[in-house]
This record gives C-alpha cells, sequence and structure tokens, in this order.
C-alpha cells in the first residue's frame, strides 16, 4: 500500500454534486481530490458513446433544474443561456398539447381551454416552490428540540416552522401551501381541469423519478421540487454530457485533482474522526475530511457500522430507494416525424403521459415486479438541436421510462429486456411513423443496470425515494439532515442529501458550505 | 438446552415459573406480582423474617422471568461494547460486569449485567425485552443473537451464609470465586457471584428444566443454614440499602417513556465511571460527551433523611422554597437504622448545591395526614457496605 498523497477534503464520487462539492472547497483555497469508481466524470449526467460518432446522453437527458446560485459559484451561466424547450404532450387524436412557459396551445396553434386554470396554478405552485427552492441553497433548517418524529412533520403545522416565510407569502397563500403540499397532484389538477394530455403532463412531471403515482400522496411536493427553478427545460450545446464537462471543468480550473478507475473502499476512522481512506486498488490518502456523494448506505459501510449509532444505522437500512425509471437511447437513421409538429416543438421534450388516468395505470405493474405495458415516457432528440452529437446525418432518441422494475420477475434476461425496448418503440411508433425501421441501435438501461452503472441504491434518479419521510429535515434520514454524516469530518454531498436529486448541484455545494461553516478544516 | 418442541395453546394471563409449584407450597401470604408475564412473589411469608435472611441467613429468589439474550459470533466483542457504555473488552473471560446502554440521545434503555464467557460469547441479563434492540444493534456483525430468556432459567442465593450453604450442597468449587466470578461448576450448572443485595451471594443458572431439581438440592442443605425463599419486597429493601437502581423506579427506560425528556443518562444518574469514552464508539457516545460537556440536567444522589418516616415519592426543597427533585426510593433501613433513599434533583442540586435541601413527607395517621419538613444530606458510598460480601474465600458461618 502506498501512501500517495494528503489532502485537505477527499470527495467520494465524480457526478456533478460530488464536482460541485470539489469546486466550491477548491475555490476556498482547500485541497481537493475528487475519486471517481468509473472511468470518466459525471455520473448520471455524463455522455456515453454508441458507436463511432454517436454521443448520447447515458442517463439524465435534459436540464430542468440547475440551480441558479451554483451556476453563478461556478461560472456555469452559459449552461442556463438559450431558450427553453418546449414541452409537447402528445395525444392518440393528434391533438397534441404544447406548453411554453405559462402558454398552453394546442400543436397547430389554437388556444386551450385550460390555459388560464394551468397559468394561474403553475404561477402558484412556483411560487410555493420559490420558498422551497430558498430553502434547498441552505443546510435543512433546525427545529428547536429537534423534529424527532414523523408525526410532527406530518402536522402541517410543522412545515410552516421550516423556515418558511410566511411574510413573504401572505395568510391565504400560506394556508393554500399547507392545505395542498402533502397531497396528492391527481385531485389538484383534477379540481382545476378535466382529464387530457395536459393534466397528464402535470402528473407525469409530478411522478417522474419517484416510486409513486399521480394518487400518491406528496405528489405535489414533488411537483413543486421540480418547478424550484422555474421548471423550464433546457439542452445545452453539447447535450447533457456538456453539464458534466462543465462541472467537471470548474473542478479542475479551481485546483482539483481528478482521479478515475477505482473507488473508494474504506474511509479511516480515528478517534471519532476522518483520517483518509483507502482506493480498490489499495492506495491510501491522507485526508481530513471527506465529503461523500456515494448513497448513505454504501458509504456508511466504507467507514464501518460500528461508528453510527444503533438508531441511524437501522434508518439508513430502511430507507426508501425502489429505482422506477428506466433509459433507452436509440440510434437512428434519420429524423422521425410527428404529423403537427414543428421543428422547435420536434426539437422539444415529447411526453406520452396522455391523461392522469394513465400515469396512475403506469404506475400499477410496477408494484408487482411487472414489466410496464404502456408506460409514461418522456423523449427528447438531441441531434435536433446539437447535429454534432451524432455523425453521418443520423439521431439520437433518448427516451426516460418511468415506472420500470427494478428486478422484474424472471429477472433481466434477453426476452424480458426486449419486451420493454418493444412496448417503448410501439408508443412512440404510434406518433412516429416508421421509427422501428430506422433504429441502428437500443441500449436499454434498467433500474438494475443503472444501480450497477452508478452505485445508486434502487438505480433510483434521487438516490433516494422523495418522500414526506425522506425530505427537509429528515433527509435522507432522521438525525443525519445536516450533511454531517456522524463521523467527524464525514459529510454526504450527494442526492441523496438535502434537498434532493437532479442536476442542481445544490446538495454538493451545501455540503461544502456545511464542512467550512463546522470548521473541520480551519 | 432446548425447549420441549410439544405444541401447546399459548397460555392467558400471567404463567408460572419452573419454580412456581414449590413457591406457592410454601406462601404464606399468597402476594403475587406479575413480572415480565411470570407470577413472581412480592413476598413469601413476610417482609421483616425475609429483610433479615438476607442480611443474616440465606435467602432464595426466582430469578426465571429476567430477560436473557446469547450474543454469539465472531464479532461478539463489538456488538457488546457498541451496545453498552462500559468497556467490555477489558472484561475477562468468566466474569461479570455491571452495564447499561443507550439510545442515540444517550438516554438509558436500561442496565443489567454482561457474562463474558469467552470473546465470541456473552450473556446480557436484563429486565426490559432487548431481542429486537440487540437484533438492530447487531445487523451488519458476524453475531448471532439468541434470546434465552425461556431456556435458561436462574435462582438468587443471598446471605452471609451462602457459601456454607452451597458447600453443603456440594457445590464448594465456588470457594475461590471472586465478586464478579463466572463459572461452569458443574456441566450445565453456571454460577456467578452476583446479586441484587449487596451481600454475599450467588445467582445461579441452569437449563429450564433442571431448575426444580436445582431448588430442591438447595433447599435439602439449607435448613442448617436459615435458608428462606424471598419476594420482591425484601429484596427491593436491601437493593435501596446497596445503593443499586431499579429500572422504572429510579429511571425510566428510555424505550418504554412515552413522554418527552423522560430519559435519563448514565452521567445523570451518577455512573460516570461505567461510560469509557475512550474506547471508541458506542451507542450514545456522542450525545454523551456533548453532555458531558454542557452539563447534565439531573442528579441521581444517595440521601439519608432526618426522622424515621419513609421518604418514598416525597419532594426535595431547597430553602424550603424551591422544588428541586424528588426521592424515587425510600426505606427506614432496618440493619443501617437510618431513614435512607435515593432521590433524583435537578442539577446544580445534588452536586453543586447541597446545602439546605429539605424532604417533605406525608404521612397518614388512620386518615388524617401530617406533613413534616426534614433536612437531607447527602451520602457517597453505598448505605451498607460489608467487608463479608468481598471475602475471598467467604467467611465460612
Ligand atoms: C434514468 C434517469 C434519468 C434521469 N434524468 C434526469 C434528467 O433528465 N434531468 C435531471 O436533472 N436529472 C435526471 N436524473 C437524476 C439525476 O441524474 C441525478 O439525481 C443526479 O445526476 C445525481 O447526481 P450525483 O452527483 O448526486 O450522483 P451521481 O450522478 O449518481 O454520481 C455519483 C458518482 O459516484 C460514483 N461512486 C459511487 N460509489 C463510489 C465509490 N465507492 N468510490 C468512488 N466513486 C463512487 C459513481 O460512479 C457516480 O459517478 C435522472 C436519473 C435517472 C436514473
Amino acid at each position: 500500500m502506498t501512501n500517495s498523497s494528503t489532502y485537505d477534503v477527499v470527495v467520494i464520487g465524480g457526478g456533478h454534486n460530488g464536482l460541485a462539492a470539489a469546486a466550491t472547497l477548491a475555490k476556498k483555497g482547500k485541497s481537493v481530490c475528487v475519486i471517481e469508481k468509473s472511468d470518466a466524470m459525471g455520473g448520471m449526467a455524463r455522455n456515453v458513446a454508441m458507436g463511432e460518432g454517436v454521443s448520447a446522453p447515458q442517463i439524465a437527458h435534459l436540464l430542468h433544474n440547475l440551480n441558479p446560485k451554483v451556476a453563478k459559484e461556478l461560472g456555469l451561466g452559459d449552461l442556463l443561456k438559450g431558450s427553453p424547450l418546449p414541452t409537447t404532450s402528445l395525444s392518440a387524436d393528434g391533438n397534441h398539447v404544447v406548453v411554453e412557459g405559462a402558454m398552453v396551445r394546442f400543436a397547430d396553434g389554437t388556444t386551450h381551454p385550460d390555459v388560464n386554470a394551468y397559468a394561474k396554478q403553475t404561477a402558484q405552485l412556483r411560487k410555493f416552490a420559490g420558498l422551497l427552492g430558498q430553502l434547498s441553497t441552505k443546510s435543512p433548517p433546525k427545529l428547536d428540540g429537534g423534529l424527532t418524529s414523523m408525526a410532527a412533520l406530518g402536522e402541517l403545522a410543522g412545515l410552516a416552522k421550516l423556515g418558511l416565510n410566511v411574510k413573504m407569502m401572505g395568510k391565504k397563500d400560506m394556508r393554500e401551501f399547507l392545505r395542498v403540499v402533502l397531497t396528492n397532484v391527481y385531485d389538484l389538477v383534477l379540481d382545476e381541469m378535466p382529464d387530457g394530455p395536459l393534466a397528464g403532463m402535470i402528473c407525469a412531471d409530478a411522478v417522474r423519478g419517484n416510486y409513486v403515482g399521480p394518487r400518491s400522496p406528496g405528489t405535489v411536493f414533488n411537483l413543486m421540487y421540480r418547478l424550484g427553478t422555474g421548471g423550464e427545460v433546457r439542452m445545452p450545446k453539447g447535450g447533457m454530457g456538456a453539464v458534466a464537462r462543465a462541472f467537471e471543468a470548474a473542478a479542475t480550473k479551481a485546483g482539483c485533482d481528478l482521479r478515475t478507475g477505482s473507488g473508494v473502499a474504506r474511509v479511516n476512522v480515528e478517534a471519532d474522526k476522518v483520517t483518509g481512506i483507502v482506493l480498490e486498488d489499495g492506495t491510501e490518502i491522507a485526508t481530513r475530511a471527506v465529503l461523500s456523494s456515494a448513497a448513505p448506505m454504501a458509504t456508511m459501510k466504507m467507514a464501518g457500522i460500528e461508528h453510527f449509532d444503533v438508531e441511524a444505522a437501522r434508518r439508513i437500512k430502511n430507507m426508501r430507494c425502489k429505482g422506477t425509471v428506466a433509459k433507452l437511447n436509440l440510434v437512428l437513421k434519420s429524423a422521425p416525424q410527428i404529423e403537427g409538429l414543428s421543428a422547435a416543438q420536434m426539437a422539444g421534450r415529447l411526453l406520452i403521459a396522455p391523461s392522469a388516468e394513465t400515469v396512475e395505470r403506469s404506475f400499477n405493474p410496477v408494484k408487482y415486479n411487472e414489466l410496464p405495458t404502456a408506460p409514461v415516457v418522456e423523449a427528447v432528440i438531441p441531434t435536433l438541436s446539437d447535429p454534432e452529437l451524432a455523425s453521418g446525418g443520423r439521431h439520437i432518441l433518448s427516451a426516460v421510462i418511468q415506472h420500470v422494475p427494478h428486478t422484474p420477475t424472471g429477472g433481466w434476461n434477453d426476452a424480458n429486456r426486449q419486451q420493454v425496448i418493444d412496448t417503448v418503440v410501439a408508443q412512440l411508433e404510434a406518433h412516429m411513423p416508421g421509427l422501428s425501421s430506422t433504429i441502428e441501435e437500443a441500449q436499454l438501461l434498467t433500474p438494475s443496470d443503472i444501480e450497477d452503472l452508478t452505485g445508486a441504491p434502487g438505480g433510483h434518479w434521487h438516490h433516494a425515494e422523495m418522500g414526506v419521510d425522506q425530505i427537509l429535515t429528515v433527509r435522507p434520514v432522521n438525525g443525519l439532515a445536516h450533511y454531517r454524516f456522524a463521523v467527524g469530518g464525514l459529510y454526504l454531498c450527494g442526492a441523496a442529501a438535502h434537498p434532493g436529486g437532479d442536476v442542481t448541484g445544490v446538495p454538493g455545494r451545501n455540503s461544502a458550505m456545511q464542512l467550512l461553516k463546522d470548521g473541520v478544516l480551519s | 438446552m432446548t425447549k420441549a418442541a410439544t405444541k401447546q395453546a399459548v397460555p392467558i394471563g400471567v404463567i408460572p415459573t419452573p419454580l412456581y409449584d414449590r413457591m406457592e407450597a410454601i406462601s404464606t401470604a399468597k402476594s403475587w406480582a406479575n413480572w415480565a408475564g411470570f407470577i413472581s412473589p412480592l413476598v413469601l411469608d413476610t417482609v421483616e423474617f425475609e429483610y433479615f435472611a438476607i442480611r443474616n441467613q440465606s435467602t432464595l429468589f426466582d430469578i426465571c422471568p429476567m430477560h436473557k439474550y446469547r450474543i454469539k459470533g465472531p464479532d461478539a466483542l463489538k456488538v457488546v461494547n457498541r451496545l453498552v457504555t462500559r468497556d467490555v473488552s477489558k472484561l475477562r473471560d468468566g466474569r461479570v460486569g455491571y452495564a447499561m446502554w443507550c439510545d442515540e440521545e444517550g438516554m438509558l434503555i436500561d442496565d443489567g449485567t454482561v457474562f463474558r464467557y469467552s470473546e465470541t460469547e456473552f450473556m446480557l441479563c436484563c429486565q426490559e425485552t432487548m431481542y429486537s434492540w440487540l437484533l438492530d444493534t447487531a445487523w451488519g456483525f458476524d453475531a448471532e443473537i439468541i434470546d434465552d430468556s425461556h431456556t435458561v432459567a436462574g435462582v438468587s442465593l443471598q446471605g452471609p451464609t451462602t457459601f456454607s450453604l452451597l458447600k453443603d450442597a456440594g457445590l464448594d468449587a465456588v470457594e475461590d470465586m471472586k465478586p464478579f466470578d463466572l463459572r461452569e461448576i458443574e456441566p450445565g450448572l453456571w454460577v456467578s457471584r452476583t446479586g441484587f443485595t449487596g451481600d454475599l451471594g450467588y445467582e445461579l443458572w441452569t437449563a429450564w428444566n433442571d431448575i426444580g431439581a436445582l431448588w430442591d438440592r438447595l433447599w435439602a442443605a439449607g435448613g442448617h443454614w436459615g435458608l428462606r425463599a424471598i419476594g420482591a419486597e425484601a429484596l427491593n429493601m436491601v437493593r435501596i440499602e446497596a445503593g443499586f437502581i431499579a429500572a422504572g423506579v429510579d429511571f425510566q427506560p428510555v424505550h418504554a417513556a412515552m413522554r418527552l425528556n423522560r430519559g435519563r443518562s448514565p452521567l445523570e444518574l451518577g455512573f460516570d465511571k461505567l461510560v469509557h469514552f475512550e474506547k471508541g464508539h458506542f451507542n450514545g457516545r456522542r450525545a454523551l460527551l456533548k453532555q458531558q460537556q454542557d452539563g447534565v440536567r439531573y442528579h441521581l444522589a444517595k440521601i439519608d433523611i432526618g426522622g424515621f418516616k419513609p421518604a418514598d415519592g416525597s419532594l426535595i426543597y431547597h430553602r424550603k422554597k424551591r422544588e428541586v427533585g424528588h426521592v424515587t426510593s425510600g426505606i427506614w433501613s432496618p440493619t443501617m437504622k437510618q431513614n435512607i433513599a435515593l432521590a433524583e434533583l435537578k442539577a446544580p442540586y445534588g452536586k453543586a448545591i447541597t446545602d439546605d435541601l429539605w424532604v417533605e413527607i406525608y404521612v397518614s395517621e388512620e386518615g388524617q395526614w401530617d406533613k413534616r419538613i426534614v433536612p437531607l444530606t447527602f451520602v457517597d458510598k453505598p448505605f451498607f457496605q460489608n467487608a463479608r460480601s468481598r471475602a475471598t474465600p467467604p467467611n465460612p458461618f
């Protein structure tokens, strides 16, 4: 074993959060090393080569929640330039619904009857989301005496205490916020409009990434989380991979050392303090602090369960993290067409979520480990925004498939994998005639594959379910909510920490700030 | 030590221990209580006889209802050290240690005795049910938790003549056992020199189905040594004299407490010496360290109270005005001829402030209530201490 070097901080995991944490600390003059297990940085936000000349978004494909504060601090402002993409919610009858900001139209430009209801509701949710968003760039607020029970959080009054600025909202809004925040999106939406592609879109956005259907409690919170920075969807030049590369460049520019190819196997602890790490290849690195973007369970095991209180270990063991999202990338010989959509709309976000009802039904099979028959799909064709992503005039279709079991009955054999591909291609083909004949290559990542690739438990989008029992002061678990992870100098900095997943940069940045505040390095 | 595998209906209500028939046959008081679901005697004859038998003769108390858990496997030491606040790696094989264990906030879950057979096998003996907590504690470690509560039976043999009695019963091999020693004295019969009386005494452990025969064997040797079977009331008197705390009385086991802030830490109960911060992490360590820095909220103390009226439950006042605590256990000690008690005081009373403290005792004389304000003084050592309890070999009688 070689004791190769010493750093102020070692960051476990080179996903965008690990990189954000590292860059933040290095900018404050700390010596930082990022250790990434796989052979490239970026985590779930990286691009992957699919044959010669094709660079596809391996897992995440759209930027919708990058925190402006993080972007500013790390000099990533360019990612937020360029206009947001429209979203088209596809309808079997061809009356596709297009949403751009607060505007809702049919694809042919005619007014949608629910435009006012949508605008009003979204404006209010954005307002609420903005307040939650303010919370997100801070460590989750502490409650005096501790938030000791779920019951206390369940009490709506509990949320009011979470540092939400009541004055900013006014009494009426506050009451409305408390009324809806823990409820389900299905009721919220169908109170305001009839079921259809618009309601389906809102519901799909509220459930994406989590083990829920629109009738599950907490889905309104999830929708607000998604709208935390406004909810606009972007595809920067170079696709999602460019986002990962921008985070990587920020870390490198700030002076971080980045290492790939061997993960962290152990975190050394002496006298209740982190002293270093050991890589899978045996290399030892001394450090005073470790920020881990690996999952809580994996991080606890690296440091040793004996350093955690029994209650903490039990909570970590019982965390909910069932991944339900699969990723399908298609390489196409030519660009697909949808009748009636403009070029800009084709290049935007395409949703198969024709009604709230179908979104709820999409959730059913996964409960029984069955393969989906009509899953909710979010598709994008990045090559329409940036043709350089695929050579020879080819195109990439990237599809996020909501509600695929982590392990279906019978396991992920070739037949099961093909069935998921066929199901999704058939759903798309219903709107894109001839699609299947243009497919050059199809690559499916199941939740189980995503777990193997990234270490995210269950392959979960957020590394841990975003549920009322696992957010804010109880994220990832009660008692470990302020990034500090039991042992002196050990912190969580990934999606499992407050405020949660998506490409936001917030958990990484907050964790770094908390470390500095705690004075571990001074 | 396997239980008979016959299928029976689950008994309803309290159930007899394997010693119940023997105790029932000699009970004149017919005073029984529910101890962990078992029928357990409060008094078999009279409290006075039983109390004096503990201090002058030999007594037998049925401890079958105690909860007993075996922790076994390569990581057994790690698991026990993760559980309790004291450093069990310092406990030698064949020794027993009094121990406390806490939740993540450093509040006492329960206290009890840890029997160390070897680095890979321990038994935990305690009042509260602890199976699921032990499973949680052992999760991720290579150790098995076995609930031996209904397979290992025990009797507590206490009093100055117990060594002589054991010799007569053919168990003179206990002769060189020191306090807290543990030994398999005959195949399947384990003896520990432990007890809850502060006196000379032993606890004898054997298979559930063999405990009756053991009782008979001790009983047969006991006549000459004044052996009496006793109940919990007499035992409660001597444990207060010895300064031992009782779960549910002097502290509230935190897992059973429903209300906030009912828990107490080992530091608040005065057991700083049993909290070994330097041994590495154990449950509640960080919270206890913080409490040690920030200061405790309470002090449990041994007190000597004026007068002779037992003060159990009485409130304690500073300058006869400000309420600062209460008596958790109090008796008139017939041996010490003192009005003794354990009391909980709000810090800094009981440590930094020990003067001008008063106990308010209410006494009822056939329906007429009278109030007495009596002074208290603090006592450092156990009220009852006797060289015979520690002498090895024990003095013959
Ligand atoms: C199918 C799918 C689609 C998604 N689509 C979107 C989307 O379109 N837009 C969006 O905003 N979000 C999306 N998300 C969510 C988003 O990608 C994640 O929440 C976010 O990328 C998490 O970032 P992170 O840095 O916290 O963790 P990750 O990106 O998971 O990075 C963690 C890194 O740690 C490494 N690692 C793990 N263990 C070790 C170890 N022991 N030693 C060293 N390294 C280790 C892993 O290899 C990995 O690179 C999607 C998620 C999924 C599953």
